[in-house]
């Protein structure tokens, strides 16, 4: 902490400018600050881009590594059996997609 | 739980936290205001729209205050560079430098009853604007004279002689009033 200037004692100058220091009411002051300040996207496009650039990887190293074969079969009558070798890929893509969608909600959200 | 400027602060860089700086604006708009106030010679609105722009500038270069020096003296010296940019424009410093002058006329002349009258409001709009930033930051808002050099960007002995010839003029002007505030 600075040392302040010590008023000059018995200075009737400085206990007059002293007493002058009266406190300055907001009336809405500090609202149009507030109201007029700029949205700081310059740090915020950074996390976005990471955001969605992680989600965009992770999606397409989950892509590259889902089964196609067994998740696009000749017989389509498979699709309607309970069968994990079909619906675990199918569950997998379901993710990704959702991934990607929640990835970009919340990368457009993050300011708000 | 009060947080302390430099919670605030902190929160405003890491968050961009507005409500933050709502608060820092709180705390200090109140000095801003009226430190500009007494600069612009009572000129209400534009002392707030001085001090609106302060306080907008001070959201955009917070990066830059490295806490080496109390918040309110780093928001002074905005204010002040915001004032001085407009007294440019409109000339007001070169006009300044005139006014000088009636002050040791009017000093002579005056009667003593008008001298009554000039309350110390008046007797700092007299002052030059470097003079009255001095004696409004030390005398009134108690800033060091380092910290008054700082805010006014000038070295240490120029901001000793503005408050002192800045005191010595208000003494002058405000001699007969002294006589009675002295005695009430």
């Amino acid at each position: 902490m600075k040392i302040m200037n010590p008023p000059e004692p018995n200075d009737p100058l400085d206990a007059l400018l002293r007493g002058r220091s009266q406190y300055v009411e907001d009336n809405g002051f500090t609202s149009r600050v507030i109201a007029r300040l700029p949205r700081r996207r310059d740090r915020f496009w950074l996390r976005q881009i990471l955001l969605l650039g992680a989600t965009a990887l992770g999606s397409v190293l989950a892509v590259l590594w889902l089964p196609w074969n067994n998740l696009l079969p000749l017989d389509f009558s498979a699709l309607l059996s309970p069968n994990s070798h079909v619906l675990l890929p199918w569950m997998l893509v379901l993710s990704v997609v959702g991934s990607l969608i929640g990835a970009f909600i919340a990368a457009v959200q993050w300011e708000d | 739980m009060s947080f302390t400027d430099a919670d605030l602060i902190a929160r405003v860089l890491l968050r961009a936290d507005q409500n933050a700086f709502g608060e820092l604006v709180r705390r200090h708009q109140s000095p801003v205001r009226a430190f500009l106030a007494r600069l612009t010679r009572g000129d209400a609105h534009l002392a707030d729209d001085l001090a609106q722009v302060t306080f907008l500038k001070a959201w955009q270069k917070l990066q830059s205050f490295r806490g080496d020096s109390r918040f309110s003296t780093w928001l002074f010296g905005i204010a002040f560079n915001e004032f001085r940019g407009v007294a440019r424009q409109r000339k007001e410093l070169a006009l300044e430098e005139v006014a000088e002058s009636p002050l040791e006329l009017e000093q002579s002349a005056a009667a003593p009853d008008r001298n009554l009258r000039l309350d110390l409001t008046e007797a700092l709009k007299l002052l030059n604007s470097n003079e009255r930033a001095a004696v409004v930051l030390c005398c009134q808002n108690g800033l060091s004279h380092e910290e008054a050099a700082r805010v006014l960007d000038c070295p240490l002995g120029t901001v000793k002689s503005y408050v002192l010839r800045g005191r010595e003029k208000l003494k002058r002007r405000l001699a007969p009033a002294y006589e009675n505030y002295e005695s009430a």
